[in-house]
């Protein structure tokens, strides 16, 4: 089942170039574009993550100042964009792992839009409970 | 299956540990997004709320749990996008160690700024 879906895969060794071969906007090819590059912006915001949190080794003059700094709308923003990344890429990585083992391989697309608005509903509320809240 | 360390690893498996270390993520990320960013006061914590919160043994658990299969995922996820850019066996070996390493060097910060902290 496995080797099934894998054939299906739109994944292409054609070097990054493959990323965004979106043939006649196929929904496969988009979601695995989206998935790569949520997926490189992800890897980024973890290192930023680990080198900010490096703040805290020096105490809570530097920490609490960094704090009042990232409560300022800009950061506030960057948030909800890294909200939105994270919930695209993992709701297209369930329906990935669940395409791939043989589940939903025929409704996939619904599969996708199932998820992706599921995605937009927490991304809604978790929007409001950054910016708002 | 040749080579050493994760080259050795078939892809299938490798498919398995990204899916498996995903799904992980989805529990490990929801709980440490909702605990730092929306249960936090304001959406963030001062220090005296990082060292208390981090106090809880459970809570340290799940911080150093969850710092493993991220850094894991990530690793695994930078790997396979840099393999899609055609790289020669040896080119791919280089690969394997430099993402393995910044993988280590990653967990091993982390866990030291979880030891300096509480």
């Amino acid at each position: 089942m496995l080797q099934e879906t894998r054939a299906l895969h739109p994944v292409r060794r054609r070097g990054w170039k493959g990323w965004f071969a979106v043939r006649k906007r196929h929904l496969g090819y988009v979601a695995f574009a989206l998935n790569r590059l949520t997926g490189l912006g992800l890897v980024l915001y973890l290192i930023i993550h680990l080198v900010v949190l490096s703040m805290l080794a020096r105490g809570p003059e530097t920490w609490d100042a960094f704090i009042e700094l990232a409560k300022s709308p800009a950061f506030l923003l960057l948030d909800v964009i890294l909200l939105a990344g994270i919930l695209f890429h993992g709701l297209n990585g369930l329906r990935v792992i669940l395409v791939g083992l043989g589940i939903g391989v025929h409704r996939h697309k619904e599969l996708f839009w199932g998820l992706m608005l599921l995605a937009a509903i927490l991304f809604i509320f978790g929007a409001w409970g950054f910016l708002v809240v | 299956m040749k080579g050493n360390g994760i080259q050795g690893i078939s892809g299938a498996v490798r498919w398995l540990l990204q899916a498996v270390s995903g799904l992980l993520l989805i529990a490990l990320l929801g709980v440490h997004m909702i605990a730092n960013h929306y249960i936090a006061a304001g959406g963030l914590r001062t220090y005296e709320e990082v060292v208390a919160y981090l106090s809880h043994p459970v809570v340290l658990a799940w911080e150093v749990i969850f710092l493993i299969i991220v850094t894991f995922h990530a690793v695994l996820g930078v790997r396979s996008v840099l393999y899609d850019l055609g790289p020669s066996p040896h080119t791919q070996q280089w690969i394997d160690r430099l993402v393995g390493l910044a993988g280590i060097g990653a967990v091993l910060y982390g866990l030291w700024l979880l030891w300096a902290i509480t």
